[in-house]
């Protein structure tokens, strides 16, 4: 009590505006910590889904040549940061939206684009151990001689950005059950119909056609070459297919999330 | 005096075609700086819907809210700069403590960390959360996490400060502190627009009272003016037997020219005009010692009974009684 004197409130100006980076930095660090219970599980579910890829495609495809070893090795860090961005993403952003705190968190004096970029920094940083271990594991177990380049690293922040705001956008512009519908059928899509672990070739004509527009290949193509630079490239129309996915989902998240009904 | 937050004509409609609910048809109001203003009426009066409009999550279909001299609906994000919100649902803060969370909310804010800090520590003496301040809140109480949200609006409070239901859930004494620090904000300068059901305990606090019933504002006044055309009278309150409504000998024989409301729930009130008070009391002692009525009051008329005789539907009723 004795605390009331100095303690005042100061209301007769509204406080001076925080650098954005501050307030970035305070943001992130309210997201992860209202998530510490369970970050550490799914963190520890997003490193067994390199392992049960890089395991489970092994036993499918039997005793895999140096190419297809190659492919499901550089595959598996793939599928982890799609998951994370693609199923991960819109889960949680659903269940903020159900539980009420996404509406409260946008009355703070937040700008709308500084919360989105916390909110996928989080979603970004949260995919990396995943990758890693992918990488790790992939070439331990099919015994594959990696070239991995520099910029393999932005690459991945990339990947890991663009699957985290296309989760992001679909989680904030449809209704929380039909979000998370969503990421369930993308899951499989992405496990199964998705030239990631092996070459589009084996795909049908129509198939092919459709990835070359859709971000999921590139983001395959941009992590392949990443790390097996001596076996791969990647076209540059990829690149741009791949950036222009990453500024629409940013631009979509931040129309939904600016949006008054 | 220095008006915070001024809406003109507000109008918002939800629904298409044959299902149209106009949640706000034509609503005006003002709060000022220091002014603690009570935001009543039942649910689907309108009450959030304002309230979200004023925050920038709704847009208006018409008319103006202007807070601090800006214009909010074209400017939301400067509106937020001035507001602070305590929302009518709990904020889960699942993996904080209630004192983390009030210091990172006044940091992301633009408090002065060491300013939020001090200002976190009263807070949270104030309103006696220091057992749990610590505590991480997926173990606290309600009532606990209720205070925590309202000192998360609280610790660097906006020009306007917005409460939508702040004592929900809190015990009687600590319900007590909540409305000190309430009109401590006021004092402070801030404008308190205090959304509550809670008519009773409101009435000691606001300086205000807007009273909205199907999206228009009944009432605009402060509970002295409110309460004014029922000077002169008083409420008797009646409890009566379980049995009465089942055995016809039990039915009470009510005093002359008094108007009987049955609350339901074997409850029943009546305005009773100060002069004839006296032969009321002795009607109603007599009926007691006869074991006919369980209890009876006799209470001055309350802003409540105001409240009642302005919205005045059963639903309502039954409202305030639950």
């Amino acid at each position: 009590m004795s605390t009331a004197v100095t303690a005042a409130p100061t209301v007769t100006a509204p406080p001076a505006a925080l650098s954005p980076l501050r307030q970035l930095g305070l943001v992130v660090q309210w997201q992860m910590r209202r998530r510490t219970q369970e970050l550490p599980l799914l963190i520890l579910l997003q490193l067994l889904i390199p392992v049960a890829v890089v395991i489970g495609y092994g036993l499918l495809v039997g005793d895999a040549g140096p190419v297809a070893g190659l492919y499901l090795a550089t595959g598996a860090p793939v599928i982890t940061l799609v998951t994370v961005g693609l199923v991960g993403t819109p889960q949680f952003v659903s269940q903020s939206r159900t539980e009420g705190s996404l509406d409260w968190m946008r009355t703070l004096p937040v700008p709308r684009t500084l919360f989105l970029l916390a909110d996928l920094a989080v979603w970004t940083l949260v995919a990396m151990p995943g990758m890693v271990t992918g990488v790790i594991v992939g070439a331990w177990r099919f015994d594959v001689d990696l070239a991995p380049t520099w910029w393999v690293v932005p690459a991945a922040l990339l990947v890991a950005l663009t699957a985290a705001a296309v989760g992001y956008a679909l989680a904030t512009m449809m209704s929380p059950p039909l979000a998370m519908l969503m990421s369930q059928v993308l899951v499989f899509v992405v496990l199964l119909f998705t030239p990631i672990s092996f070459p589009a070739e084996r795909m049908p004509d129509w198939a092919q056609q459709m990835h070359t527009w859709l971000p999921l290949e590139p983001m395959a193509q941009a992590i392949r070459s990443g790390l097996a630079s001596n076996d791969f490239d990647m076209p540059g129309r990829s690149w741009v297919v791949l950036a222009v996915w990453c500024a629409a989902a940013v631009l979509g998240a931040r129309w939904a999330l600016n949006r008054r009904h | 005096m220095d008006d915070v937050l001024r809406i003109r004509d507000l109008h918002k409609k939800f629904g298409r075609r044959r299902r149209v609910v106009h949640a706000n048809a034509g609503i005006d109001l003002t709060v000022a700086a220091g002014q603690v203003l009570g935001l009543l009426g039942h649910n689907g009066a309108g009450k959030s819907t304002l309230v979200n409009q004023v925050v920038g999550l709704l847009r208006p279909d018409a008319g103006q809210i202007v807070l601090d001299g800006v214009d909010a609906v074209a400017h939301p994000e400067q509106a937020r700069r001035l507001t602070s919100v305590q929302a009518q649902a709990n904020v889960p803060i699942t993996g904080l403590t209630p004192r983390t969370a009030i210091e990172l909310v006044g940091r992301i804010r633009g408090g002065d960390t060491a300013q939020v800090r001090t200002r976190t520590s009263h807070l949270i003496d104030a309103l006696e959360l220091g057992e749990w301040a610590n505590t991480q809140s997926e173990k606290v109480s309600g009532g606990v996490a209720r205070l925590t949200a309202f000192a998360m609006a609280a610790v660097v409070p906006g020009r306007l400060v917005v409460l939508d239901e702040p004592t929900n859930d809190v015990d009687p004494v600590r319900r007590r502190l909540l409305w000190r620090e309430i009109r401590a904000l006021a004092d402070d300068g801030a404008a308190v627009l205090l959304v509550t059901h809670n008519v009773r305990e409101a009435e000691r606090v606001v300086d205000r009272l807007v009273v909205l019933d199907n999206g228009t504002v009944l009432a605009d006044d402060t509970p002295a003016a409110l309460t004014q055309s029922r000077s002169g009278t008083l409420t008797l309150e009646v409890d009566m037997l379980p049995s009465v409504d089942t055995v016809p000998m039990l039915r009470l024989a009510w005093p002359e020219g008094l108007v009987v409301t049955d609350r339901g729930q074997g409850r029943a009130t009546a305005a009773v005009p100060a002069d004839q008070a006296a032969a009321v009391v002795a009607w109603a002692s007599e009926t007691l010692a006869a074991g006919r009525i369980e209890r009876y009051a006799l209470t001055p008329a309350s802003l409540e009974d105001v409240y009642i005789e302005l919205v005045g539907s059963q639903t309502t009723n039954e409202e305030i009684a639950a």
